[in-house]
């Protein structure tokens, strides 16, 4: 123990006694460390930031069904079930989801498309509140500015149908309860309760919506079903599992799965180029570290030997440019984090506005820092430890006459 | 007087610059706190001989290569070197000798009191003031704090004997330890040596090529016993009277 605390110090003594080499072992490894993480931050960067918008953007989540189909609660209530769906919601006939509204702060009636919604719909991640009864409803950015209303105001809303020969229309007083984000959707459209939706088909249909008190035809709803509905998959990469499920099942249905697939295609093809061009920088690195450590034990050969004579065992002698090697691996490593660094707060803050991307292009998460340190440090070990054994193998007296 | 060494029909082949070379010991003993003068031409062996005294270097073929550095403590040092005791070599080494360089070998990252310590610290032995003393002896006090690389050439001399002996060894090996300085300072700093050297009773082997300043210089002021290598081969004599 004490020959290792002793070899700990003597090694470091030496290490910085001779700072202007073991400066230029320490800017060699980073020249080659540095520019492996900044490439590997780019495609970390790039590909996260693509990927995470394309998560981000509920529209690359959502499966359309083609056409109209025949969906009841059950089958519905099925796909709910499944860890890859996120959210579903029945549509009903396009058609029989329109609805008029009107403010008092604007003069236009806006014929609005009413889609279902209920918590945790994708399209209203930042609502404050969800509608919970007929009166309640969200409005999109678009129809909110067409009608100038802000949450707390109420709006009327219109049905018309033509029953019995005769236009009939029925008025609703609704709460706008929120207002959708920016992006979300761009069309005119009220978020409102499930029920409202349905009752609105009634209403269409020529039935009596009881609870609002529009008359017309009654009878049983039993076995009902919907012609579509609004699905959206937990993650991108589940939308291929889905699609392709659903199919199976005969549903015909469309996603964003090019553009996801190009995502991870660009994901592979850069991941490939990466581990290349790292491993062949790896091989370098390792090469010009070895060799320079053997040259450096080879310069060695009298202060080692003298060790020896004054009684290290060949061992320990093992230790002293293994130990070098370490130091060089770590103060290496920590000098490439700060190039790196450096160059990513350049190409975030100045490069990638210049070329109009508004995210992030280059970036490392911790644990990247940390795997890059134990490879460096596994790299520099293991070619230190072949310089070490020829170390340990000089016999002192070749060294000593050396001198 | 008490053997240190017993050398019979020790041999060592060695490849020096692309040429073979044979060193032959037949017999040689070297009693305790003797002082033996390795005299020879430069590339006679007497380095070859000093480092296998040191336990440095294996000899080939042997007889007998055994060390006694305290009445008691007896090693065969061939046997040693057979079955590759590298560890135990090691340890009896630093424990019982100490080497001297013609150029020192002072550890450059070391301060002198550093380089002068370090035997004591890896044989662990506690701080006392034999550092202090024995660096005042040897004319050195001051230097204590500084790096080899600022010491004129007779002052590293001096670290290194003082570095050698402050663990107290029971024998002192020397390769040429005053060629690189000049006659003056060399005796000065032999003369110092001699009267550390008999103070603590230790056995001291030096080696030099220089047969008429060993004569001159050492042999007869320092009362010395010569042993003479001439062509690998090594001849015991005295020059004393």
């Amino acid at each position: 123990m004490t020959q290792f605390s002793n070899i700990i110090r003597l090694s470091f003594r030496d290490y910085s006694h001779e700072w202007r080499m073991s400066g230029c072992f320490i800017l060699a490894l980073a020249s080659v460390l540095a520019p492996m993480m900044i490439l590997f931050g780019l495609k970390f960067g790039i590909v996260t930031t693509m990927i995470h918008e394309l998560i981000e953007n509920p529209a690359n989540r959502e499966i359309k069904p083609i056409g109209s189909g025949r969906y009841d609660d059950a089958w519905i209530e099925g796909m709910r079930q499944r860890d890859e769906v996120e959210f579903i919601i029945p549509r009903t006939r396009a058609l029989a989801a329109t609805i008029q509204l009107k403010s008092t702060s604007a003069k236009r009636i806006v014929s609005t498309e009413l889609l279902a919604t209920a918590p945790g719909d994708p399209l209203l991640v930042g609502a404050n509140r969800h509608p919970q009864n007929y009166f309640q409803v969200i409005l999109s950015q678009a129809a909110a500015k067409k009608l100038n209303v802000k949450p707390g105001d109420e709006i009327d809303a219109s049905l018309a149908r033509q029953f019995q020969g005769k236009r009939e229309r029925v008025h609703l007083p609704l709460e706008v309860i929120d207002v959708a984000a920016a992006g979300v959707i761009s069309r005119n459209v009220a978020f409102v309760e499930l029920e409202l939706l349905l009752a609105s088909e009634q209403f269409k249909d020529g039935r009596a919506v009881e609870a609002l008190g529009w008359l017309g035809n009654t009878g049983s709803l039993d076995g009902r079903t919907y012609p579509s509905f609004r699905l959206y998959a937990r993650s991108i990469y589940d939308v291929e599992e889905l699609v392709s499920e659903l199919e199976k099942e005969g549903t015909r249905v469309k996603a964003n799965v090019a553009e996801i697939s190009t995502v991870q295609s660009i994901d592979q093809n850069l991941s490939v180029i990466f581990w290349i061009i790292a491993c062949v920088g790896a091989v370098g690195f390792a090469f010009s570290l070895g060799a320079s450590l053997w040259a450096n034990v080879d310069r060695k050969r009298k202060e080692l030997s003298v060790l020896r004579l004054v009684g290290f065992k060949g061992g320990r002698i093992v230790m002293f440019p293994v130990l070098q090697s370490c130091y060089t691996a770590v103060l290496g490593w920590l000098l490439a984090v700060l190039v790196y660094l450096a160059f990513e707060y350049v190409i975030n803050v100045f490069l990638a506005p210049r070329i109009n991307l508004d995210r992030v292009l280059c970036f490392l998460l911790i644990e990247h820092f940390m795997w890059a340190l134990a490879l460096t440090v596994v790299i520099a070990i293991s070619a230190a430890v072949l310089g070490g054994m020829r170390a340990a193998r000089i016999q002192p007296s070749d060294g000593l006459r050396d001198l | 007087m008490t053997v240190v060494y017993t050398l019979k029909n020790v041999v060592k082949e060695r490849l020096i610059d692309g040429v073979g070379f044979r060193l032959q010991v037949p017999n040689i003993q070297i009693h305790a706190e003797e002082n033996i003068a390795l005299i020879g031409h430069s590339g006679c062996g007497k380095s070859t001989l000093l480092d296998m005294l040191a336990l440095i270097l294996r000899p080939d073929t042997s007889d007998e290569l055994s060390l006694h550095p305290v009445k008691g403590d007896n090693h065969d040092i061939a046997s040693l070197w057979q079955r590759d005791r590298y560890g135990r070599l090691a340890q009896i080494r630093k424990q019982h000798i100490g080497y001297v360089l013609q150029s020192g070998g002072l550890l450059p990252y070391l301060t002198v009191r550093e380089n002068i310590e370090l035997p004591r610290r890896l044989l662990k032995l506690p701080d006392d003031e034999s550092i202090n003393s024995i660096s005042k002896v040897l004319g050195i006090s001051r230097q204590l704090d500084k790096l080899p690389g600022l010491l004129s050439a007779g002052e590293r001399q001096r670290a290194a004997f003082a570095r050698a002996l402050s663990h107290r060894p029971s024998i002192l090996i020397a390769d040429e330890p005053t060629a690189a300085l000049d006659p003056i300072t060399a005796h000065k700093i032999m003369a110092v040596v001699m009267e550390v050297i008999r103070g603590l009773k230790i056995t001291l082997i030096t080696a030099s090529h220089d047969w008429a300043h060993v004569y001159k210089m050492e042999l007869r002021t320092l009362k010395q016993e010569a042993v003479v290598v001439n062509d690998g081969k090594v001849y015991q004599s005295s020059f004393s009277d």
